[in-house]
């Protein structure tokens, strides 16, 4: 793929001219673009320093102290808001739910997307244009503009305040784009292992599920990857189909959460601590699949 | 029939995708069209009233502030994105000395949730105890002291620093991969006549990565066109609807007053928005789709 092997460059030498005669070499803009940069990545990373260290103070040194370092290492607020005695707002079941709509998303729209994409790439029949054609525009439609329908439907199925009725609008929401990659994907994939199976009296599904899917293990990967983000930020579906409390995912009770300070001694420490769940698992991931991630991105936008 | 024997197989591939595009995307989007000419209160019958939502629409202040405020954020948000984003893929390409470093630090906010990082925004911009002020009167600064989201002359500037702060990294690395995949031997002939780095960037690098460029400026309008997230928490569209969006403006109306007829005539119009950038970039720009 394309994306992946302009990532794979991005490691290594300078990109296009000699290092030692370098950036600027002798310019006096060298010193300001250097500046920019340095005081840039602080003010990008400043921020994400400041909520973990805020997990870790007490009300009025996070107010009135904002530079000063947590005098010690306490996993109380991330227990308080975990199991919610105190709070009022149960995290690790939020924590929990999002994890499960996350999973269930995934696997959902993977399974769909790669069937139909594969159909695609594969298959002649009458309308595999046309679906084409459907699936690029959809790319263009706002969720916001399915909203209110989506609502009422999703009512009527008795899925509201459901895990599973929110996982079907997110599948649904990132299947196009999905199926587009997998489409692009599968139409530069070799045929001739498939064809040496059909000859052997493989099914369709039975080729489909014992040779291509095992062979497409990586991007299918790298679409879970790319899909993670959103899926585990989604606010706006969340908050009109889940209004009980049990539902709710993360995003959601973290917007919801609104602690009044100063009321005892550590009560924003909590709100960071919150904060801190949803963003501690997605900076593991970010670490560890930090080129997948940027692969995965820029092939986004290269469509 | 022989072809169509061949044919049901993929059918019945396409059948799951299909059936829950069809029901979960392409029905509710023709539903909001068809109840953006009813007036309906969710509960009841729904009453046919033709146009009448829109023209309702046209004459309704605060929609046109969303309206407004919407393009504002589309242009502003944008512009600022993708030119510090250029800056940095163009730097970062050039290996500048802790050019990893530039790389993670610029993209760890976009992986963030939108609703904690407008959280986290929301409490540093607080007017007692906020980061800001609280910097600002400890070195002296009283003066600048803002009450950046209660003053509806800077809360929309507030606001929108935040999707900057947060997406600047999504365009740096979209076009660093662009850089990266021009030619190496183009940049050897650039060398070989002597081009100075203002005139390798300008003359080399940015029309060479154009149609990367232009895709990625679409997709941060359109992006911002949709803002949600952050207006939700940091100001749910006030103060005086100075930050009023339509995403937002669409929510209260439908899922907070329950005006869902007149609710679908802004998704009507959100639609319709988004999906003439879509078009114009696609038919203006039409760049080749590249090979994966």
């Amino acid at each position: 793929m394309a994306a992946n092997r302009l990532a794979s460059r991005s490691e290594g030498r300078s990109v296009g001219g000699d290092r030692t005669l370098g950036w600027w070499a002798g310019s006096s803009l060298r010193p300001i673009i250097y500046g920019l940069l340095i005081v840039g990545a602080l003010v990008q990373v400043y921020p994400i320093f400041f909520l973990l260290m805020n997990t870790l103070k007490t009300d009025t040194q996070i107010l009135n102290t904002p530079f000063s370092l947590p005098t010690g290492f306490s996993m109380a607020p991330f227990i308080d808001v975990w199991t919610g005695d105190r709070t009022g707002m149960f995290f690790g079941r939020y924590f929990f739910n999002s994890v499960i709509v996350l999973a269930a998303t995934l696997v959902l729209m993977l399974a769909i997307s790669c069937l139909c994409g594969y159909a695609m790439a594969r298959g002649q029949f009458p309308g595999n244009g046309t679906l084409h054609q459907a699936l690029l525009l959809s790319l263009a439609v706002p969720a916001h503009a399915l909203a209110i329908p989506l609502y009422f439907f999703v009512g009527s199925l008795g899925l509201r305040n459901s895990l599973f009725g929110l996982t079907l609008v997110y599948a649904a929401l990132g299947a196009p784009f999905t199926i587009i990659l997998m489409r692009a994907y599968f139409m530069h994939m070799p045929v001739e292992l498939e064809e040496a199976a059909r000859i052997d009296g493989c099914g369709r599904l039975g080729v489909f599920l014992r040779i291509v899917m095992p062979i497409s293990r990586g991007p299918i990967a790298g679409m879970a990857i790319i899909n993670i983000n959103w899926i585990w930020s989604e606010l706006f579906f969340s908050l009109i189909l889940m209004n009980k409390a049990d539902v709710r995912t993360l995003p959601l009770a973290i917007a919801l959460y609104k602690p009044a300070p100063m009321t005892v001694e550590t009560v924003l420490a909590l709100q960071y601590a919150a904060m801190a769940l949803a963003t501690i698992p997605v900076l593991i991931l970010f670490f560890l699949f930090q080129r997948q991630i940027a692969s995965g991105m820029t092939m986004g936008a290269f469509k | 029939m022989r072809g169509f024997r061949n044919a049901l197989p993929w059918y019945l591939f396409i059948a799951p995708a299909s059936l829950m595009l069809l029901t979960l995307m392409a029905y509710p989007l023709f539903d909001t069209l068809r109840l953006s000419l009813f007036k309906w209160g969710g509960l009841g019958p729904q009453t046919f009233i033709g146009l009448r939502n829109f023209s309702k629409l046209f004459g309704d202040e605060i929609f046109w502030r969303a309206l407004g405020n919407s393009f504002i954020f589309a242009i502003v948000v944008p512009f600022f994105t993708v030119s510090i984003g250029l800056f940095l893929g163009v730097a970062i390409s050039r290996r500048l000395k802790g050019w990893q470093v530039y790389r993670i630090a610029f993209f760890i906010p976009v992986m963030m949730s939108g609703v904690v990082v407008a959280t986290l925004w929301a409490n540093m911009f607080e007017f007692n105890h906020g980061l800001f002020n609280t910097v600002l009167r400890s070195i002296g600064l009283d003066a600048l002291v803002q009450n950046w989201l209660g003053d509806r002359n800077v809360a929309l500037i507030s606001v929108m620093l935040v999707p900057i702060w947060q997406s600047v990294g999504f365009p740096m690395i979209v076009l660093l991969a662009a850089i990266e995949g021009i030619p190496q031997d183009m940049h050897d002939a650039a060398t070989m006549d002597g081009v100075n780095e203002w005139q390798r960037i300008w003359g080399l690098i940015v029309p060479l990565i154009k149609p990367v460029l232009a895709s990625i400026t679409m997709l941060s309008i359109i992006g911002a066109m949709k803002v949600f997230d952050i207006v939700l928490v940091m100001t749910k569209g006030g103060p005086a609807f100075s930050t009023q969006v339509l995403g937002y403006y669409l929510f209260e109306t439908a899922f907070r007053s329950g005006y869902f007829g007149y609710g679908s005539a802004i998704a009507v119009v959100m639609f319709v928005v988004v999906f003439a950038i879509a078009y114009a970039y696609v038919r203006g720009v039409r760049i080749e789709s590249v090979e994966y």
